[in-house]
């Protein structure tokens, strides 16, 4: 009875020694869950398949997939899987790869393997094919030469875009959109608008990866996010509301925020008649307050804007000149003009119409709405009744020009490091969000010349030129650039923003 | 009762044809459609041909009743389409939402019955009293807090505080489900602990009662063996309309909680007009209410026999 008492005894130590041992090795392990409002399907990001509309940035922000090269915070482009490029002529690139660069999977990714994904690409994804221009390739070992169908100053740029990470494209892309990328994460599971399990490349090529399993959770709701934070479910957040910062501004938590080229900023309606007005618009540039804006409604998370870029870029607003804050000033401008209040009601008029400012915006970006409300307070200040619409439907509105004058919306400015892409879409006439129909000869010939300049020096100072005449015909104000953060907890090492928001769970994360 | 409920059941086809016609057509006309929505969400900078041959692939550049008859005639053949967001077969997308709201909806139903009938029967037999008053007090608050300031309520006390039950959703789990069901259940208990009071005390005003009382039958048992019968007919419509609302989902509680369910799917697809999935969710309603109006009536005539169902003999 004693041994049989014993045996018992022994084998149930055993048993807890065995569940110690493997709970041990599970406390061991590393698990970081990352908070995301961002990663769902509404966003075009369903999945992880960069060759998929925008799913890209999942595949690229969460460590999956890596681009040949990478955008660095000053705009500049640096190598990643590439070692380097070399431009033969105008139309043709060697690139050459990096010496054991591999995917998940263990299997080599050469020049061979990069051309296998960059033709599937250019197969399935219209904006790639369209901005990459690309007429033909060739792998050798590891180099592969890009032949363009025309002259494409920024194929590099739009090589670094979401759509170009480099994924095995003999392991094919699975039915949920799953891919096997050279990034520090492997993809395991995903359930779209829910989450994405992700656990540590064995094989990465770069750097040993310290965290071992991730979970991204896609939490829709800015509330839901911060109590998530605040009752340690996860472990770091993006895309906090800004009146939630507050509760994380303690040794707890960990803050880390760079300056974007998300811009918020106003488009003027050129075919409105009030706005085709010189003096309307320069007042409506001095009007607004942006040091108020940034610092009272935005708690001081955003940077004043000044130009199309943000000042840490070559081309950035330190280079241009700009109306400031100044309503003595704008005041002037309309008395001048003829804009008078004559009947004493605070509004001004001219031939009896009653200067009267159609805003339009959207209430997708928090921040639009508290420019429509800082600026509806500073614009009556000096005499003009702002108007605000803020609504879902802008899309359709804006196409009426008798609908608005002032059209304010955000952008990223400079997403790839480089900034024609602004000018293209939204300054020239052939631009598709030129809304307000804006024109200006020199900005039409320098945006030529832009396209087929190499030079990034060059390429800097033709874009300082065509902001400085955006500037001074006040077509465009630029009210603010985006303070991108991500707040984790203070054990969480390695997660650090970037300007460009491409690049958010890399193999520096680290949880102490 | 076969004829009544096959009757029934054939009145679906007409519902579902005009309500999913209507629907389609609002849709149109909200003015913007699915390719806008995803240029708009993620700041696209594209040409009008990559615009339009996107519209082209989707048939959002036919006519609406083209557009229309081949979802239609699709549907005919047992095809739901695929969602223009997500690219995933839309019944199975659909259904894989199912179990997150029929779960939700059943605890939350039982929480309710579990908190407005005691309480109800509670406030009737104490009316005018300290209990009743206490009672009627908390409902006046539950039914003026809006859904989403409970469910904050609820996270910071029990997830934060008292690190009971998760924030976000992780699965369909008793645990996950517990303050998406507590939110819900202290809305609808408000209004409901209300509703049965008000049909208990109808019935303790009633002669029976009063008779029952003088021949020195116990209270209790006049309470549950006939107040509470007669008070069924009430209560059923009014769980029976809740069961209905609830599986249509709950898109607030759902996207607060990240608990998965039809609603925040339905309100996600509205959003992004994705007209194949709003479709299922219309047709999905449709048929909810139906069946839901089908059961109280027979539960009606279950309850009380005198109620007979649409005229007919059953």
């Amino acid at each position: 009875m004693k041994k049989a008492t014993a045996l018992w005894i022994a084998a149930c130590m055993a048993a807890g020694l065995m569940t110690g041992t493997a709970a041990a090795d599970e406390t061991e392990k590393k698990n970081f869950v990352f908070g995301d409002t961002t990663f769902n399907a509404e966003n075009e990001e369903a999945n992880i398949n960069p060759h998929e509309a925008y799913c890209g940035w999942a595949c690229l922000r969460y460590g999956v997939g890596e681009t040949l090269f990478k955008i660095q915070d000053d705009s500049t482009l640096a190598p990643w899987l590439a070692e380097g490029y070399e431009l033969v002529d105008e139309n043709t690139w060697k690139i050459t790869m990096k010496e054991g660069v591999c995917f998940s999977n263990g299997k080599p990714c050469d020049a061979q393997a990069v051309k296998a994904s960059l033709e599937h690409l250019i197969e399935v994804h219209d904006r790639a094919r369209g901005d990459l221009k690309i007429a033909s390739m060739e792998a050798e070992g590891n180099v592969l030469t890009i032949v363009t169908e025309s002259t494409n100053p920024t194929l590099l740029n739009y090589l670094s875009e979401a759509y170009g990470c480099v994924i095995d494209m003999e392991e094919g892309i699975t039915e949920d959109g799953m891919v096997v990328g050279t990034g520090p994460y492997v993809a395991v599971e995903l359930v779209t608008d829910d989450h994405l399990n992700l656990v540590k490349n064995e094989n990465y090529w770069a750097d040993e990866v310290k965290v071992d399993e991730v979970t991204v959770r896609t939490i829709s709701n800015g509330d839901t996010l911060a109590l998530a934070l605040q009752s340690g479910e996860i472990d770091a957040a993006y895309g906090m509301a800004y009146a939630s910062y507050p509760l994380f501004e303690n040794d707890a938590y960990t803050f880390t925020g760079i300056q974007t080229s998300r811009s918020f900023y106003c488009q003027m309606n050129f075919q409105s008649e009030i706005i085709q007005d010189d003096a309307v618009r320069k007042a409506i540039a001095m009007g607004i307050d942006k040091e108020g804006f940034v610092g009272v409604l935005l708690n001081g998370y955003g940077y004043v804007g000044k130009g199309a870029f943000p000042e840490t870029f070559p081309f950035g607003g330190q280079n241009v000149d700009t109306q400031t804050y100044d309503p003595e000033g704008a005041m002037a401008v309309l008395e001048e003009a003829g804009w008078v209040d004559t009947d004493g009601d605070g509004i001004r008029e001219k031939d009896g119409v009653e200067l009267e400012i159609k805003w339009l915006t959207y209430p997708s970006r928090q921040e639009l709405p508290l420019l429509a409300e800082s600026a509806q307070a500073s614009l009556k200040a000096i005499g003009i009744n702002m108007i605000p619409n803020v609504t879902a439907d802008h899309n359709s509105i804006w196409k009426d020009p008798t609908q608005w004058d002032v059209y304010a919306a955000a952008n990223v400015n400079c997403g790839l490091g480089d900034p024609m892409n602004f000018f293209s879409t939204h300054c020239l006439d052939a631009s598709t969000k030129n809304r307000g129909q804006y024109h200006n000869d020199r900005v039409e010939e320098l945006a030529a010349e832009m396209y087929s300049t190499f030079d990034s020096d060059e390429r800097a100072a033709l874009t300082i030129e065509m902001q400085q005449e955006l500037l001074d015909d006040n077509a465009f104000i630029f009210c603010s650039f985006l303070r991108m953060s991500m707040i984790s907890k203070a054990s969480v090492t390695g997660l650090t923003a970037h300007t460009c928001d491409f690049y958010e769970l890399t193999s520096d994360l680290d949880i102490e | 009762m076969k004829r009544y409920v096959m009757k029934r059941l054939l009145q679906l086809i007409p519902i579902l044809l005009a309500i999913t016609f209507l629907s389609y057509g609002m849709m149109r006309m909200a003015g913007s459609d699915v390719v806008e929505q995803k240029m708009e969400n993620t700041n696209a900078s594209v040409s009008q041909d990559v615009i339009d041959a996107a519209r082209a692939e989707l048939g959002l550049d036919q006519p609406f009743l083209v557009q229309y008859g081949v979802w239609l005639s699709r549907l005919l053949r047992g095809d739901m389409g695929t969602s223009y967001v997500s690219r995933k077969p839309v019944f199975s997308t659909f259904v894989g939402k199912l179990p997150a709201t029929l779960l939700l909806t059943v605890v939350s139903i039982l929480l309710t019955i579990l908190v407005s009938i005691p309480l109800g029967i509670l406030a009737a037999v104490k009316q005018n009293k300290v209990t009743d008053y206490i009672v009627r007090c908390f409902s006046f608050i539950g039914n003026s807090l809006p859904n989403f300031f409970v469910s904050l309520l609820l996270m910071y006390l029990f997830s934060i505080r008292l690190g009971w039950f998760p924030v976000i959703s992780q699965g369909i789990t008793m645990k996950s489900v517990a303050l998406p069901a507590m939110t819900l259940a202290i809305a609808m208990s408000s209004k409901y602990l209300r509703q049965v009071r008000a049909a208990i005390l109808d019935e303790l005003s009633k002669d029976y009662v009063t008779g029952a009382r003088a021949r020195g039958v116990r209270f209790s048992v006049t309470m549950l063996r006939s107040v509470l019968k007669a008070s069924l007919v009430t209560i059923v419509t009014l769980l029976t309309l809740s069961i209905g609302s609830l599986l249509g989902g709950t898109a607030i509680v759902e996207s607060i909680f990240m608990w998965d369910g039809v609603g925040k799917l339905a309100v996600d697809a509205i959003n992004m007009r994705d007209y194949p999935m709003i479709q299922a969710y219309v047709m999905w309603m449709a048929i909810i209410y139906v069946f839901v109006n089908l059961v109280t009536d027979l539960s009606y005539h279950c309850l009380d026999p005198r109620i007979r169902l649409g005229g007919m003999e059953p």
